[in-house]
């Protein structure tokens, strides 16, 4: 077995431990995670980022232009001083203005648009039979979206439409729970597999 | 000591319950879905040596999910003669990634810089998606193990999305979306997932609506894939403990039910 596995296999076990109780194991091998977990992430922000994208091309092949992404960086650091806060607007705006340039035509397209599109199905299949499926998409939408209407007061028919909305919504909660159930278990599945098989050697 | 509690009892139940149905391991055939056949054909009927992009998009703490479903697809691809290139838009992600194509590619005798490449991490996923779209080469002037692009005999001609098959996104979050919504809105790229099961209904409507080609969602869909591939890789064997663990999550509603009503009719009483 190698040095890694042993460190992982006790780490599990240290983890696991606080099903038991808040310990120290525990909170050692937390504080071990998330200091190591920083630690990777600004390793790699260094090497693959900064170095890779900025200083390497900027100093080692001379592309000047990366100097106005270096501004704009550094001026967020302004803000950490009274009188040159305002210059951290500079680098904020640049980013807002162009990540919402960016995202809002491909969300609107994506998440709107083709959703909305793929909501309107044929009703009629091409053997004259009802499609169930689409007629159940287009009346989950229509009563779920009813709930979500706040203009008027929920009595009659939309009262009935959004008491109708509530189940597609229960559900969708409903799915989403089990599925996160299973996702959770599957990472302890996962663990277990390891302590078992790895740590073990058990099967 | 503490005295055990009702929850440690619990706890305990379900050690067991996953522990001994890992370790006696029956045979449990799970029927395939036509979710997964859907990204098994995809990869399946590409022609050899098709360039895909993989996509690391997850964190370290959902590798315990998300490692069956990467060792079924990475294999079925490697075993298919397709030629992978690995990226990788979350950090956490990235060595993951690169040991799990390292191992795949091990398995089938794939070369590093022939058959497959690991690019590694870039920040800003979106930018990384939007920029790769116009330049690969640009964005990544060398690759995880600090070889120049043009080095590497598998990326010569390999420009952007238009000399790529598709993308296969392993993610554990939203990141998958930004495929969709730039590697596929912008770009037309086609988009595949392998997905933890808490995002499978994340996820649903955009197979639905056809933005997202194929999907293969949690240690189930890994399961399956297993199945279709003829490689047990975790997920059979950790489904056998996932079903084993909803029927004791099951039978302890049943359970905690009939205490329940017990107890309220004899305080009734």
């Amino acid at each position: 077995m190698d040095f890694g596995t042993i460190i992982a296999g006790i780490l599990t076990l240290a983890i696991l431990s606080f099903l038991y109780r808040d310990n120290p194991v525990y909170k050692m091998a937390e504080s071990l995670l998330i200091g190591v977990s920083i630690g990777y992430f600004l390793v790699i922000t260094w090497t693959n980022t900064l170095m890779d994208t900025m200083f390497e091309p900027l100093f080692a092949k001379g592309d000047l232009f990366l100097l106005i992404p270096l501004a704009l960086g550094l001026l967020m650091f302004a803000r950490f001083h009274q009188k040159t806060s305002w210059l951290a607007k500079i680098p904020i705006g640049f980013l807002i203005g162009s990540g919402a340039g960016v995202a809002i035509p491909a969300m609107l397209h994506a998440r709107t648009l083709k959703q909305m599109s793929a909501t309107v199905a044929p009703i009629i299949s091409e053997g004259g039979l009802p499609n169930v499926g689409s007629i159940v998409v287009i009346v989950g939408v229509i009563s779920t979206l009813t709930y979500f209407y706040f203009s008027r007061e929920h009595k009659g028919a939309l009262g009935k439409s959004a008491r109708l909305g509530t189940f597609f919504l229960m559900v969708f909660f409903g799915t989403t729970f089990g599925y996160t159930v299973m996702s959770r278990m599957s990472t302890f599945i996962g663990r277990m597999e390891f302590l078992l098989a790895d740590f073990l050697h058990l099967y | 000591m503490k005295r055990l509690e009702a929850r440690h009892w619990t706890f305990i139940g379900l050690f067991l319950t996953i522990g001994i149905t890992m370790l006696l391991n029956f045979r449990l055939d799970i029927p395939v879905s036509d979710r997964t056949r859907v990204l098994y054909d995809y990869i399946e009927q590409l022609p050899s040596g098709s360039t895909l992009i993989v996509s690391f998009d997850h964190e370290a703490s959902s590798v315990p999910e998300i490692r069956p479903i990467a060792l079924s697809i990475l294999r079925h691809a490697f075993k298919k003669g397709h030629k992978l290139i690995g990226v990788a838009l979350l950090a956490e992600g990235t060595l993951i990634g690169y040991r799990l194509m390292r191992q795949t590619a091990e398995e089938y005798g794939r070369v590093y810089g022939a058959d497959y490449v690991y690019l590694g991490f870039r920040p800003q996923y979106i930018a990384a998606i939007l920029s790769m779209g116009k330049s690969i080469r640009e964005t990544y002037p060398q690759d995880y193990r600090g070889n120049d692009y043009d080095s590497l005999p598998m990326l010569r001609g390999i420009e952007n999305y238009s000399d790529i098959a598709g993308v296969l996104s392993i993610a554990d979050g939203s990141l998958t979306t930004h495929w969709i919504e730039y590697g596929r809105g912008r770009f037309d790229i086609p988009v595949a997932a392998g997905v933890t099961a808490a995002m499978v209904t994340t996820y649903d409507p955009y197979v639905a609506s056809g933005q997202l080609d194929a999907m293969v969602g949690g240690l189930r869909g890994a399961a399956e894939y297993e199945q279709l591939i003829a490689r047990e890789g975790g997920g059979i064997r950790g489904m056998l403990a996932q079903s084993s663990a909803h029927v004791y999550v099951v039978v302890l509603i049943i359970i905690g039910n009939i205490i329940h009503f017990a107890s309220r009719r004899r305080r009734a009483a």
